[in-house]
């Protein structure tokens, strides 16, 4: 590499940014990760809509993700209206991020992730030599859709959640007629940790503050309290305290801290190395007969715990659709009391947060959201910076490459993240 | 293993739909959902029909494989940027679409073109064998704008279109194309 690397429009990554790499006397000078998608007004969008119409709205923020964002955001407006959701509502809910992960997991996984360590340029290049393994891969995230949408009413933006519970029960038969498909996804699931094994991943360890939700008594996707590889375990309400928000000037998004200023990681590398006890025993199996130690500290095996994180759900997803029996009404009534409440839980890319006012008409007074992936920033530029002194001397495609893999393994979706990716190298 | 569901299985041949795609709180990305809400509304009994399945999808991303599969024919309606007047519609055909550099990231780094060249390498059997992309020039695509006027007043245009393709009156020749098309999201 002998000149700036500039790269305009990431590949493979969700929204759109961009990677200026400067080099100077044939050194690093500065590496900047640019988000210039349109921010996104989410936040003051929200303001003064009803707090019924949030999980609708907010679930456009991300075609990939849309059921975290109903899911923390229904949980922050419950808390603000004093809502206690039955268990009914809470297991269906947890199937339906379920169907979220296993659809996000499997396009990450398989067709943005995947070319990068077999060497293929895209994943079209990858269905042309390897089209059984694509084909499984679509049919991973089809069985993943298409509980999406017999749960949320369609495949995209599921529209039935609601702050209170679901606007309906799907019926038992719908539900009951995907375990087979279900089953098929977990043996596929198996095999794709098995096949993730035998990849080369690149040798890069790094000693991460670890960040994700923590549950008692299972593996915490839907809520939980937040737990850091730190040992400070702390309560959802507290977040703000901790994890600090601050505006970067090339960037559209925000960047995270924690309180004292380090930088930290969410998503499935953090939520398994914190929670590996708590998986479902076929899935802690699979992570065993391939002999992973933990914890993982190569973010580029974040694959691997997307796919040991794919069994677990397919599993529970099993587990819950047998035992799906709605009983009673599908949602609470609400009374209309002002109030503020907070949501945590885990999308398939990390930790997302929201806050809400609601005023005594139920209207949103305020709203916060923070993403995961505007958490993962500060990490990302400084796993940049580490990786720099290997691959400076690499020839300029190949670097542009190395960098561009680092960034796709964290999964960032940039879109979400807009409330802030494209690779420039200047050399002066 | 097929990618194909069971009930995909089951849909007898000559299924016809209609795809309208864009993110409805982007101003004129929602062109494409709009338009074909509108030919569902002007010619009901065309949309009625059983052999028609209609789908409105925001950023199908590499989704739209399975809301492709089954049909025997496909119309997507997009919208799209070129150097086009905003409203100008543009009909293109696979072949057109697979020539052009579409600098699309929408769909979560699948653009349609991408996609459905991923579905052809694949050899999967569901794919539609005639397909039809309606694209509406974009004037803007602002977060939490309505449509642009030049893109409603195309709309009714649209649907005659759309109807025009689905009662098989219409080949899929070229309306209009933008030599620089490209998707907006």
């Amino acid at each position: 590499m002998n000149q700036d690397i500039h790269i305009p429009a990431l590949a493979r990554v969700e929204g759109e940014g961009a990677l200026t790499i400067r080099l100077k006397d044939g050194a690093i000078d500065d590496i900047l990760l640019n988000i210039y998608e349109p921010p996104r007004f989410f936040e003051g969008f929200l303001h003064g809509r009803h707090y019924q119409d949030v999980p609708d709205i907010t679930a456009r923020i991300c075609g990939i993700c849309p059921v975290a964002y109903q899911m923390s955001s229904v949980q922050a407006l419950e808390a603000a209206l004093q809502v206690t959701i039955s268990p009914e509502v809470r297991s269906l809910r947890q199937l339906l991020y379920c169907a979220e992960y296993i659809e996000s997991h499997a396009l990450h996984i398989y067709l943005l992730q995947a070319p990068d360590l077999v060497g293929y340029e895209s994943a079209l290049s990858l269905a042309a030599d390897d089209p059984q393994l694509v084909r499984q891969a679509l049919q991973l995230k089809k069985i993943g859709n298409e509980l999406l949408k017999i749960i949320g009413g369609r495949s995209i933006h599921p529209v039935n959640t609601c702050v209170g519970g679901f606007y309906r029960w799907p019926t038992i038969e719908a539900i009951h007629n995907l375990i087979p498909d279900l089953e098929w996804a977990r043996q596929a699931s198996i095999d794709t940790v098995k096949w993730a094994a035998t990849l080369n991943f690149p040798d890069f360890e790094h000693d991460y503050e670890f960040v994700a939700l923590n549950r008692i008594d299972d593996y915490a996707i839907y809520d939980g309290d937040i737990l850091s590889s730190s040992g400070k375990r702390i309560s959802p309400s507290d977040f703000e305290k901790h994890y600090l928000e601050s505006h970067v000037e090339r960037s559209n998004a925000l960047h995270s801290h924690t309180a004292d200023n380090g930088t930290y990681f969410v998503g499935p590398l953090a939520r398994l190395n914190l929670n590996y006890k708590k998986l479902r025993p076929m899935a802690r199996q699979a992570a065993r007969e391939i002999g992973l130690k933990f914890p993982l500290r190569n973010p580029y095996k974040g694959l691997i715990a997307r796919a040991i994180e794919l069994v677990h759900v397919c599993d529970l997803a099993i587990e819950l659709a047998n035992a799906y029996q709605p009983v009673g009404s599908s949602f609470k009534e609400i009374r209309l009391l002002p109030g503020e409440g907070v949501g945590v839980s885990e999308a398939p890319r990390g930790l997302l947060y929201h806050r809400y006012v609601v005023d005594e008409q139920g209207f949103i007074r305020f709203a916060k959201i923070t993403p995961p992936t505007a958490q993962n920033f500060a990490q990302m530029e400084a796993d940049l910076w580490a990786l720099a002194p290997s691959v400076v001397n690499q020839p300029q495609e190949q670097a542009s490459l190395s960098f561009e893999h680092l960034l796709r393994s964290y999964d960032p979706c940039i879109s979400c993240a807009t409330h802030f990716l494209k690779l420039r190298i200047h050399r002066t | 293993m097929s990618v194909t569901s069971p009930d995909a299985r089951d849909t007898f041949p000559g299924i016809t739909k209609i795809i309208g795609i864009g993110q409805s709180l982007r101003g004129d990305d929602a062109a494409g959902p709009a338009a074909v809400s509108l030919w569902q509304k002007a010619f009901q009994s065309t949309a009625s029909r059983p052999d028609i399945i209609v789908e409105l999808a925001d950023l199908p991303g590499i989704g739209l494989l399975n809301l492709l599969a089954g049909a025997s024919k496909a119309v997507l309606v997009d919208a799209v940027q070129s150097d086009a007047e905003p409203g100008t519609i543009h009909t293109l055909t696979e072949d057109h679409l697979a020539s052009f550099e579409l600098g699309d990231r929408s769909a979560h780094g699948w653009g349609i073109a991408e996609t459905l060249s991923l579905g052809r390498a694949l050899n999967l059997a569901e794919m539609p064998a005639e397909l039809t992309l309606i694209g509406i020039e974009a004037a803007q695509l602002e977060i939490g704008a309505g449509l642009s006027p030049e893109v409603e007043l195309a709309l009714p245009r649209v649907a005659s279109l759309i109807e025009l393709i689905v009662s098989g009156a219409a080949g899929s020749g070229s309306h209009q194309s933008g030599s620089t098309l490209t998707s907006p999201k």
